[in-house]
């Protein structure tokens, strides 16, 4: 189906609203769950943005902007991930793939932008100078805006003035090429999961990677929450023991042993 | 020459957290968060010294430069380094305390926000989609409401401690990081089964008749997304294969097994 000037230009909006959440990661309203439902909502078909949601934030889990670094777009890549799979009628899962070289766009545009903008600094320094309050905030909310404009462009741009020849794209696809696209949606979370676990695995939590697998597979649940409680009760359990370990040794050493 | 300092009250605290929310403006490569960790403590410096513009200025220098935390963390130095300011404290000393904690914070923070909550709320969030409820999404952005404004009482906190903030950090990151790993772990090896959809499709014979998917499913349910993602694990931490490369895998390999109807 087709989006509609209003349709682009809200999108639009939707990205600049997001992407001042995305520079400062507060509310975490840019992450492609929230603003798939919202793209949803604007294109009229809740159901693809809540379907597109679950498909993407899970490829982009594991994504995130920590130390500085600059993954892939998830923003752009929830938004034209709707988009996609709304004007063409492929699948959310297969949707995914094709929206990658927009987010990949987002994400070069973006260190561009974070470089260019460390010629912001000295003039930083020259307002810390003269201690002028007012002006260093006219600067950092003018710094965010700036980047949020990038963003609402970059998505005007490809959701709503290049949709036809994107759409003309994917009628060409084969139904293999298509098919292959959703195989890839389906495994994409693994990449968030497994750099979740590049930071987090240690050799003393290794066995909770295998518990909460065989629970999750071995008992049906409609989400994760019980697992987590019970991951909660286990360090609950384990910090008691080793208060009481260290009381324990405390003492002994109090008698003089 | 003494100077004087005015006291900043609870309300300012509360306000300077609001404040903090921006501390990611303005982010570039040279200081990262140097601009908005400046700004959010800058109203409070001016009103710590009123009409002494030399001594605000001084205190907005000293800030200035590179810094890069966690950003709940960040409003927690903000705190602490308010109450120092306030406490008339040595600036080269502020700065030290600054330079020293923002790096273990930055794990402590990543840990709690980023590794557990966002993961957790996340696995959430997307089972409820999958039921087609809008409350995937609505519940998604409360749990992360809350988060955000918890930064506030992570500001009073700062404020409150002062110096002894440094103890307590010490004494207690590693086992809160240590805690946040196994909440975190554990979830992750449950979302594996829920998640990740790798199997063989039931054309996908061998001796004619011995169906691949099945033998897989006798040994171990699931065997296949496990084994993938400690696959993928093994490359992006043993191997450092970049997440991109990764993504541009899956997606070839993908489209090539989908052309000879194995996947």
């Amino acid at each position: 189906m087709e989006i509609t000037l209003v349709q682009g230009l809200l999108l639009s909006l939707l990205a600049f609203i997001c992407s001042l959440d995305q520079q400062a990661e507060v509310f975490l309203i840019f992450r492609p769950i929230v603003v798939c439902f919202f793209s949803g909502i604007i294109l009229g078909d809740v159901q693809l943005g809540l379907s597109a949601g679950a498909v993407a934030e899970l490829a982009y889990l594991g994504l995130l902007t920590i130390g500085g670094t600059v993954p892939p777009n998830p923003l752009i890549a929830g938004i034209m991930t709707v988009v996609i799979s709304y004007t063409s009628g492929v699948s959310a899962e297969a949707a995914l793939g094709l929206s990658l070289p927009f987010a990949l766009l987002g994400q070069w545009i973006g260190m561009i932008l974070s470089t260019v903008y460390s010629g912001l600094m000295p003039i930083a320094d020259r307002i810390c100078e003269r201690g002028d309050v007012a002006a260093l905030g006219r600067l950092v909310i003018l710094s965010a805006i700036g980047k949020s404009l990038v963003t609402a462009v970059i998505i005007f741009l490809s959701a709503y003035l290049i949709q036809e020849p994107i759409t003309a794209l994917v009628e060409k696809f084969p139904e293999w090429l298509i098919h292959g696209f959703r195989v890839a949606g389906n495994l994409l979370p693994g990449v968030g999961l497994a750099l979740l676990l590049k930071v987090m695995l240690k050799i003393d939590n290794v066995a909770y990677l295998f518990i909460g697998f065989l629970i999750a597979t071995y008992i049906e649940m409609g989400n994760v929450l019980p697992i987590a409680i019970l991951a909660v009760c286990i360090t609950f359990l384990s910090y008691i023991n080793s208060r009481d370990q260290k009381a324990y040794d405390g003492g002994v050493d109090d008698d003089g042993i | 020459m003494t100077v004087s300092r005015n006291k900043l009250t609870k309300k300012d605290i509360t306000n300077m957290g609001w404040l903090s929310m921006v501390l990611q403006f303005g982010f570039n490569y040279e200081r990262m968060q140097a601009m908005g960790f400046c700004y959010t403590m800058a109203p409070y410096f001016k009103k710590i010294y009123g009409d002494n513009t030399e001594e605000v200025a001084a205190a907005m220098t000293n800030n200035i430069d590179f810094f890069n935390t966690e950003m709940h963390m960040a409003t927690f130095l903000n705190g602490l380094i308010l109450s120092l300011e306030e406490a008339g404290e040595d600036r080269e000393l502020i700065r030290n305390i600054k330079n020293g904690l923002f790096g273990p914070l930055a794990g402590l923070g990543d840990a709690i926000f980023w590794f557990t909550l966002l993961p957790i709320s996340a696995a959430i969030a997307v089972s409820l989609n999958r039921q087609n409820s809008i409350l995937g999404p609505i519940v998604f952005m409360v749990i992360h409401f809350f988060g955000a404004i918890s930064r506030i009482p992570l500001g009073h906190l700062g404020y409150n401690l002062g110096t002894n903030a440094i103890d307590l950090i010490r004494e207690n990151a590693a086992s809160i990081t240590k805690a946040a790993g196994v909440l975190g772990v554990m979830v992750v090896g449950a979302l594996i089964p829920s998640y990740i959809d790798f199997s063989f499709p039931e054309t996908f014979v061998i001796f004619d008749v011995v169906p691949v998917q099945g033998i897989f499913d006798t040994v171990l349910p699931n065997i296949l997304p496990l084994g993938f993602v400690l696959f993928l694990y093994y490359l992006v931490s043993k191997k450092n294969v970049n997440a991109v490369k990764l993504i541009f895998g899956i997606i070839v390999v993908s489209i090539i097994l989908s052309y000879f109807g194995i996947m």
